[in-house]
């Protein structure tokens, strides 16, 4: 598929490679983040990588008095999309991250899916998970996909969230870095959040406390 | 300075700082950048230092040494000592001098920038020969919009009524974004979204057919239709409304909302050589 490129507004591009939560989508998100990290086209303020997207975040003044504004970037754009990028696409690092599977909401989700707790919490563990992109709060990684097995909807109304406590929503899990409301359902929580980067994988270990 | 009273929602506020959304870090910063452009350019203030960014009721705050300081913004009729003291135009404090806003008179935020003057000794308020900015309040103008990518979701009736009809700011507005209030919008699909990038200005709906305009707080992604986005040049104006106030849109393009941009970065930094001058000329130490 040819990535579409879209503005976000007067200072931004959105390159939207796909419609859908996949890891293979993702890692052309990944290898593109790196490449325009690498080398940035001028005027760049920021980049955000998604699901199947990446934002260029432009200095409107720069890119609209020096490039014809973003419709000279996207030019540029394209052009650096129709160039393999070689460098080496860094690999993301294994986080493996004990999990006290105790969370309020574990019996809620249990039921919801047909499951004991016991297997939501193998089902859960089981996996590898890629770190999507990070977003909401500081620190707060988007990751799946999950089994379809434990797939559950967000809750109606947010909750009251704890640091470390550990959800589910959709096909996606995550940790919150810090309080917050939120409407994931909670299933664990853990003492140690490490600074993740989009393209990391992480498994949860399942421990008693 | 020293607070004597606390405000509403006093902050500290630079430009934004980019250059972490992919660690989920906004850029934050001022809501009116244009207005704390101004506060910092009048006082000779580097481009990326910080002002005070008070909202009504402002707090109340004691000077600790000679300043010069320069208030943009909203007018909340500011008094040093009591006494009122002009907007857009640098002005001398002593020490022990007490600034405090009296009441709202236009404008959701105000700027307050300051420079310690290190090389002299104020005895008095002088309020400097010299104001820069804009004369009027600021313009009732429709905001200015960019058609977002899911502008097409909505039905034509609710395109149609962006366009015409004046939006409330609800109560619940601040920082992150303004809620707005109208009747429900209608989409033609329902098809869900991927989170992905947001920016300040972009305007999203709701599932329950409501608009809220992302402001500078906001987070770094999201997952609502994206209908429009502010231009970047109408957003300091729009910083300026709050709960209560109404607006109105029209739509824009690309090159306007650059063009409108470019006019206001190149305004900014007249007033920053002008100033520069002006502050030599009075031997106001601001280097």
């Amino acid at each position: 598929m040819i990535p579409q490129i879209y503005e976000l507004g007067d200072s931004a591009l959105t390159i939207e490679f796909g419609n859908e939560i996949c890891e293979e989508l993702h890692e052309e998100v990944i290898k593109r983040f790196y490449q325009f990290q690498s080398e940035p086209l001028p005027g760049t303020l920021d980049l955000i990588p998604a699901y199947a997207s990446l934002t260029i975040v432009f200095d409107l003044g720069q890119v609209a008095s020096r490039f014809q504004g973003l419709s000279g970037m996207k030019t540029l754009i394209e052009e650096k999309l129709a160039q393999p990028f070689t460098s080496p696409v860094l690999e993301g690092r294994l986080h493996e991250i004990p999990c006290d599977y105790s969370g309020p909401d574990l019996a809620t989700v249990a039921s919801a899916c047909g499951l004991t707790e016991k297997e939501v919490i193998a089902i859960h563990s089981e996996k590898i998970y890629t770190v999507f992109f990070l977003g909401f709060l500081p620190g707060f990684a988007y990751m799946g996909t999950t089994d379809e097995r434990i797939t559950v909807p967000r809750k109606d109304q947010p909750a009251s969230i704890q640091a470390g406590d550990i959800g589910l929503a959709g096909n996606q899990t995550g940790i919150y870095p810090s309080e917050s409301p939120g409407g994931w359902q909670i299933i664990g929580r853990t003492a140690q959040i490490p600074h993740f980067k989009a393209g990391d994988r992480v498994r949860f270990i399942p421990v008693s406390v | 300075m020293k607070l004597i009273k606390k405000g509403l929602l006093d902050s500290w506020q630079s430009l934004p700082i980019y250059g972490l959304q992919h660690e989920g870090i906004p850029p934050g910063g001022a809501m009116d950048t244009f207005s704390l452009q101004l506060a910092n350019a009048l006082v000779g203030n580097d481009v990326y230092d910080k002002a005070l960014e008070m909202h009504f009721p402002a707090g109340v705050y004691q000077f600790e040494k000679s300043t010069l300081i320069a208030i943009c913004g909203a007018d909340f009729t500011a008094c040093i000592d009591n006494v009122e003291v002009p907007m857009n135009q640098p002005i001398k404090v002593p020490t022990g001098a007490i600034i405090s806003c009296k009441k709202p008179v236009s404008g959701g935020r105000v700027y307050m920038a300051i420079k310690t003057l290190k090389d002299e000794q104020v005895s008095r308020v002088k309020i400097m020969p010299w104001s820069m900015g804009p004369e009027d309040a600021p313009n009732q103008d429709p905001i200015r919009i960019l058609c977002g990518r899911e502008w097409d979701h909505l039905k034509a009736c609710s395109q149609q009524l962006i366009l015409s009809k004046d939006f409330a700011i609800s109560a619940t507005s601040n920082r992150m974004g303004y809620q707005l209030v109208q009747e429900p919008l209608k989409t033609v699909s329902t098809a869900t979204m991927l989170s992905s990038a947001v920016t300040a200005g972009t305007i999203q709906l709701l599932p329950s057919g409501q608009l809220v305009i992302l402001m500078a707080a906001h987070q770094t992604t999201g997952g609502y239709p994206r209908i429009g986005h502010v231009i970047s040049a109408d957003l300091p104006r729009l910083a300026q409304l709050g709960p209560g106030d109404r607006l109105h849109f029209t739509l824009t393009d690309a090159v306007t909302a650059e063009y409108e941009w470019i006019l206001q970065q190149n305004y900014l930094q007249q007033v920053r050589n002008v100033c520069s001058l002006k502050l030599d000329q009075h031997r106001i130490n601001h280097r």
